[in-house]
């Protein structure tokens, strides 16, 4: 059934068109990488309004290929010419642009080409596996538990809201309020629409997304006017020639450092609230920790460029494994990849990959794909970007805002949406100055109707709130959700109060509990297990206060 | 005493805000059927909403402005305000017009146009400039709108100058 599956969506995929598609996606994402301003996030989302017309698996693997190059993309940027790209490659500079000013600017750019497919691959490899097996345990929710997840993601905007966790929680109930502007997802009641017909069906998700992020991140780029009128290229470029032989001799020697970093960003995508950005630098700390040459670090040497590439590669295979399991966006990028499936009219949850397998396998398939004709398309692209870089950003600007009007409109052919893409555009502007981070704002408004949805069917079956806390997946996602709200104050006085010696054992000891309710043979061990660990982290904090 | 700072403000206008939107809530109509409430989970998002600004605005009041966010070079008078955002002015002004000349000379003429004053007000009016920033106009607004018209069968709107070609 699975190889059927597989074969059935490699065939929907393979057509001369959507590879067309994907070129071209893999391509703009790679430009859209490269240049400092222009974020992953506003290249996938901005790319939305074109896949409206095509079938879903077309859109989707359009979108991924966006993504994927734009993954690639900020490695460009960084080697030649030491500003990342992305946020995801900040540490690529680190020995990238070095490495490049120390004459090897082709073997830099070889080296970051292959690590950023090798993270890829196993991302890929990992999204295959893992996906379909998380979904199987997805498929046990019932709405009360679904509820109680969506309230897990909801309590990632704390982490993601960065220094001021107080603007960070205000934006993402911001994002919620938004979303219920309109009819109600339930029974269909006008809420919030002020006389105004137009917003009886809420404002168009995309329009909101492109409003808010791309909108108001080219205002803040061309906000200064001699900043507006400078081009990459006068910061200094390098010309290259990627050296592909010599780049995989070099991972060759080093496949344990390329693996290990893969796997951080796996595992950085599927937590959520952490992305590349912070994969990357995670990555490039552990390769330093445990080199034979950490002082070398930082002068150019292959394994500062392994580990940052493989690491921010991985994160989507990690972020859409959650995406496509759970139907839980783990950041922001992940989050308008679920806005792409909703406008297809498929709704990810836990059931998706078993209703909608050959979707579900062209997504996968799309993501293998990508990451061959990121390699291939490398070279051509370097040579683009030498040439983009010397457009002048207020023509990138002007240009993109332009076309920003007519890809929203094009949604639904209805004006109003480039009215909401105008107002949400000077709201998500406003906040930037005043300091509210916009991603906390993206979840809300992703997530509120499929909160307010799984509340209103676990109220159809029952007024009676005890399931919240006696169905056990419910209270293991309240018991986490609990604990991720209280993270950043945790972190923020970790050390310094005696509570947070306790906050790892507390949380082992309490997710034992819904481990045991759930029955069974291995979640009773997997509970046992915790109780135990929670014991150890126990005696280990009273050990340590002893000694204080 | 406390002196009022630009965090402040942004609280009390988000307390304003959930106040307009909670006396909006009395108007969702409440039917017999459906045991969740319309305005049930709205009413509690505006609570949440409502308690952080509150935290937000003793925030405020008590430590001053987030000084993280300020920005040194921002201007004090309000001529040096007016050029500081000069550009910003620009990109809103003129996108407005965009939009609300569309229903008079449809997308394709509003975009060339808006997309060449813009290029042109932010790049300079040099001859040199204008040739270009009018070229780069028609070339990528009329390219996306030959996409979308012909390659993805979009209508978009012509306008009362173009609706009778």
């Amino acid at each position: 059934m699975i190889i059927e599956n597989i074969l059935l969506a490699f065939a929907e995929i393979t057509t001369i068109k959507t590879l067309i598609f994907m070129m071209v996606g893999v391509a703009a994402g790679l430009i859209a990488g490269a240049i400092p301003g222009f974020t992953i996030a506003m290249a996938v989302v901005l790319t939305l309004p074109f896949t409206f017309g095509m079938p879903a698996s077309q859109g989707l693997a359009t979108m991924v290929s966006v993504l994927v190059g734009g993954l690639s993309g900020g490695l460009m940027a960084g080697i030649l010419t030491g500003i990342p790209g992305t946020p995801s490659s900040v540490a690529t500079t680190f020995d990238g642009f070095p490495m490049a000013r120390n004459g090897e600017p082709g073997l830099a750019l070889g080296i970051g080409v292959w690590s950023s497919f090798i993270g890829g691959m196993i991302s890929a490899v990992l999204l295959v596996t893992l996906a379909p097996q998380l979904a199987r345990i997805g498929l046990e929710f019932h709405p009360w538990d679904y509820f109680m997840l969506v309230m897990f993601a909801l309590t990632i905007t704390a982490s993601l809201a960065g220094k001021n966790l107080v603007k960070g929680l205000i934006a993402g109930a911001l994002g919620l309020l938004i979303r219920t502007v309109g009819e109600d997802e339930a029974i269909g009641m006008a809420r919030f629409n002020f006389g105004n017909d137009a917003l009886l069906q809420g404002f168009d998700f995309i329009a909101v997304l492109i409003g808010l992020f791309a909108f108001s991140q080219l205002l803040s780029d061309i906000r200064d006017p001699a900043m507006a009128r400078r081009s990459l290229a006068e910061r200094g470029t390098v010309h290259a020639k990627i050296e592909h032989v010599r780049a995989l001799k070099e991972i060759g020697k080093r496949w344990t450092l390329a693996l290990r970093s893969a796997l951080i960003g796996v595992f950085t995508g599927i937590l959520p609230g952490a992305g590349g950005s912070i994969a990357n630098i995670l990555a490039y700390d552990q390769a330093k920790k445990t080199s034979k040459y950490p002082e070398k670090f930082g002068t150019g040497i292959p394994d500062g460029i392994i580990a940052p590439e493989c690491s921010n590669n991985a994160v989507e295979g990690g972020a859409l494994i959650v995406l496509m399991a759970l139907g839980i966006p783990g950041d922001v990028t992940a989050a308008i990849m679920l806005g792409a499936l909703l406008m297809n009219d498929v709704v990810p949850s836990p059931s998706f990959i078993s209703d909608e397998p050959v979707l579900a396998y062209s997504i996968f398939i799309a993501f293998f794909l990508a990451t061959f004709m990121m390699v291939a398309l490398q070279s051509f692209m370097l040579r683009v970007f030498v040439l983009v870089i010397r457009v002048r950003m207020y023509v990138l600007a002007s240009v993109i805002l332009g076309l920003c009007g007519i890809g929203v409109f094009a949604i639904n052919n209805v004006e109003f949406d480039i009215w909401t893409l105008f107002w949400f555009g000077i709201l998500g502007f406003l906040m930037r100055q005043f300091g509210f981070p916009l991603a906390p704002m993206i979840l809300g408004v992703v997530l509120g109707n499929i909160a307010e949805l799984n509340l209103a069917r676990a109220f159809a079956m029952t007024s009676d709130l005890t399931p919240f806390v006696t169905r056990p997946w419910s209270l293991f996602f309240l018991i986490i959700s609990v604990f991720s709200a209280m993270y950043p104050w945790y972190q923020a006085v970790s050390g310094k109060r005696a509570w947070t010696r306790y906050y790892g054992a507390v949380l082992s000891i309490c997710l034992s509990l819904p481990m045991f309710m759930m029955g069974g043979i291995v979640r009773p061990i997997i509970g046992t297990a915790l109780l135990l660990l929670g014991g150890f982290f126990t005696v280990k904090a009273i050990q340590k206060q002893a000694v204080a | 005493m406390v002196r009022i700072n630009r965090d402040v403000v942004v609280a009390v206008v988000l307390l304003l805000i959930c106040g307009i939107f909670f006396w909006a809530s009395f108007d969702i109509r409440q039917p017999d059927y459906g045991s969740l409430k319309p305005s049930t989970w709205p009413r509690a998002i505006l609570a949440v909403l409502a308690l952080l600004s509150l935290i937000y605005l003793a925030q405020s009041l008590k430590g001053g402005e987030d000084q993280a966010e300020i920005d040194d070079d921002k201007p004090r008078d309000v001529r040096g305000w007016f050029s500081y955002w000069r550009n910003i002015f620009w990109c809103f002004a003129l996108f407005f017009a965009y939009l609300a000349s569309i229903p008079m000379l449809g997308m394709l003429i509003s975009g060339v146009l808006f997309v060449f004053l813009l290029l042109s007000v932010l790049g300079g009016w040099t001859w040199r400039n204008v040739i270009l920033h009018a070229g780069v106009a028609l070339l990528t607004v009329g390219g996306m709108w030959s996409l979308f018209t012909f390659g993805l069968g979009v209508l978009l709107p012509p306008g009362e100058i173009l609706t009778p070609f």
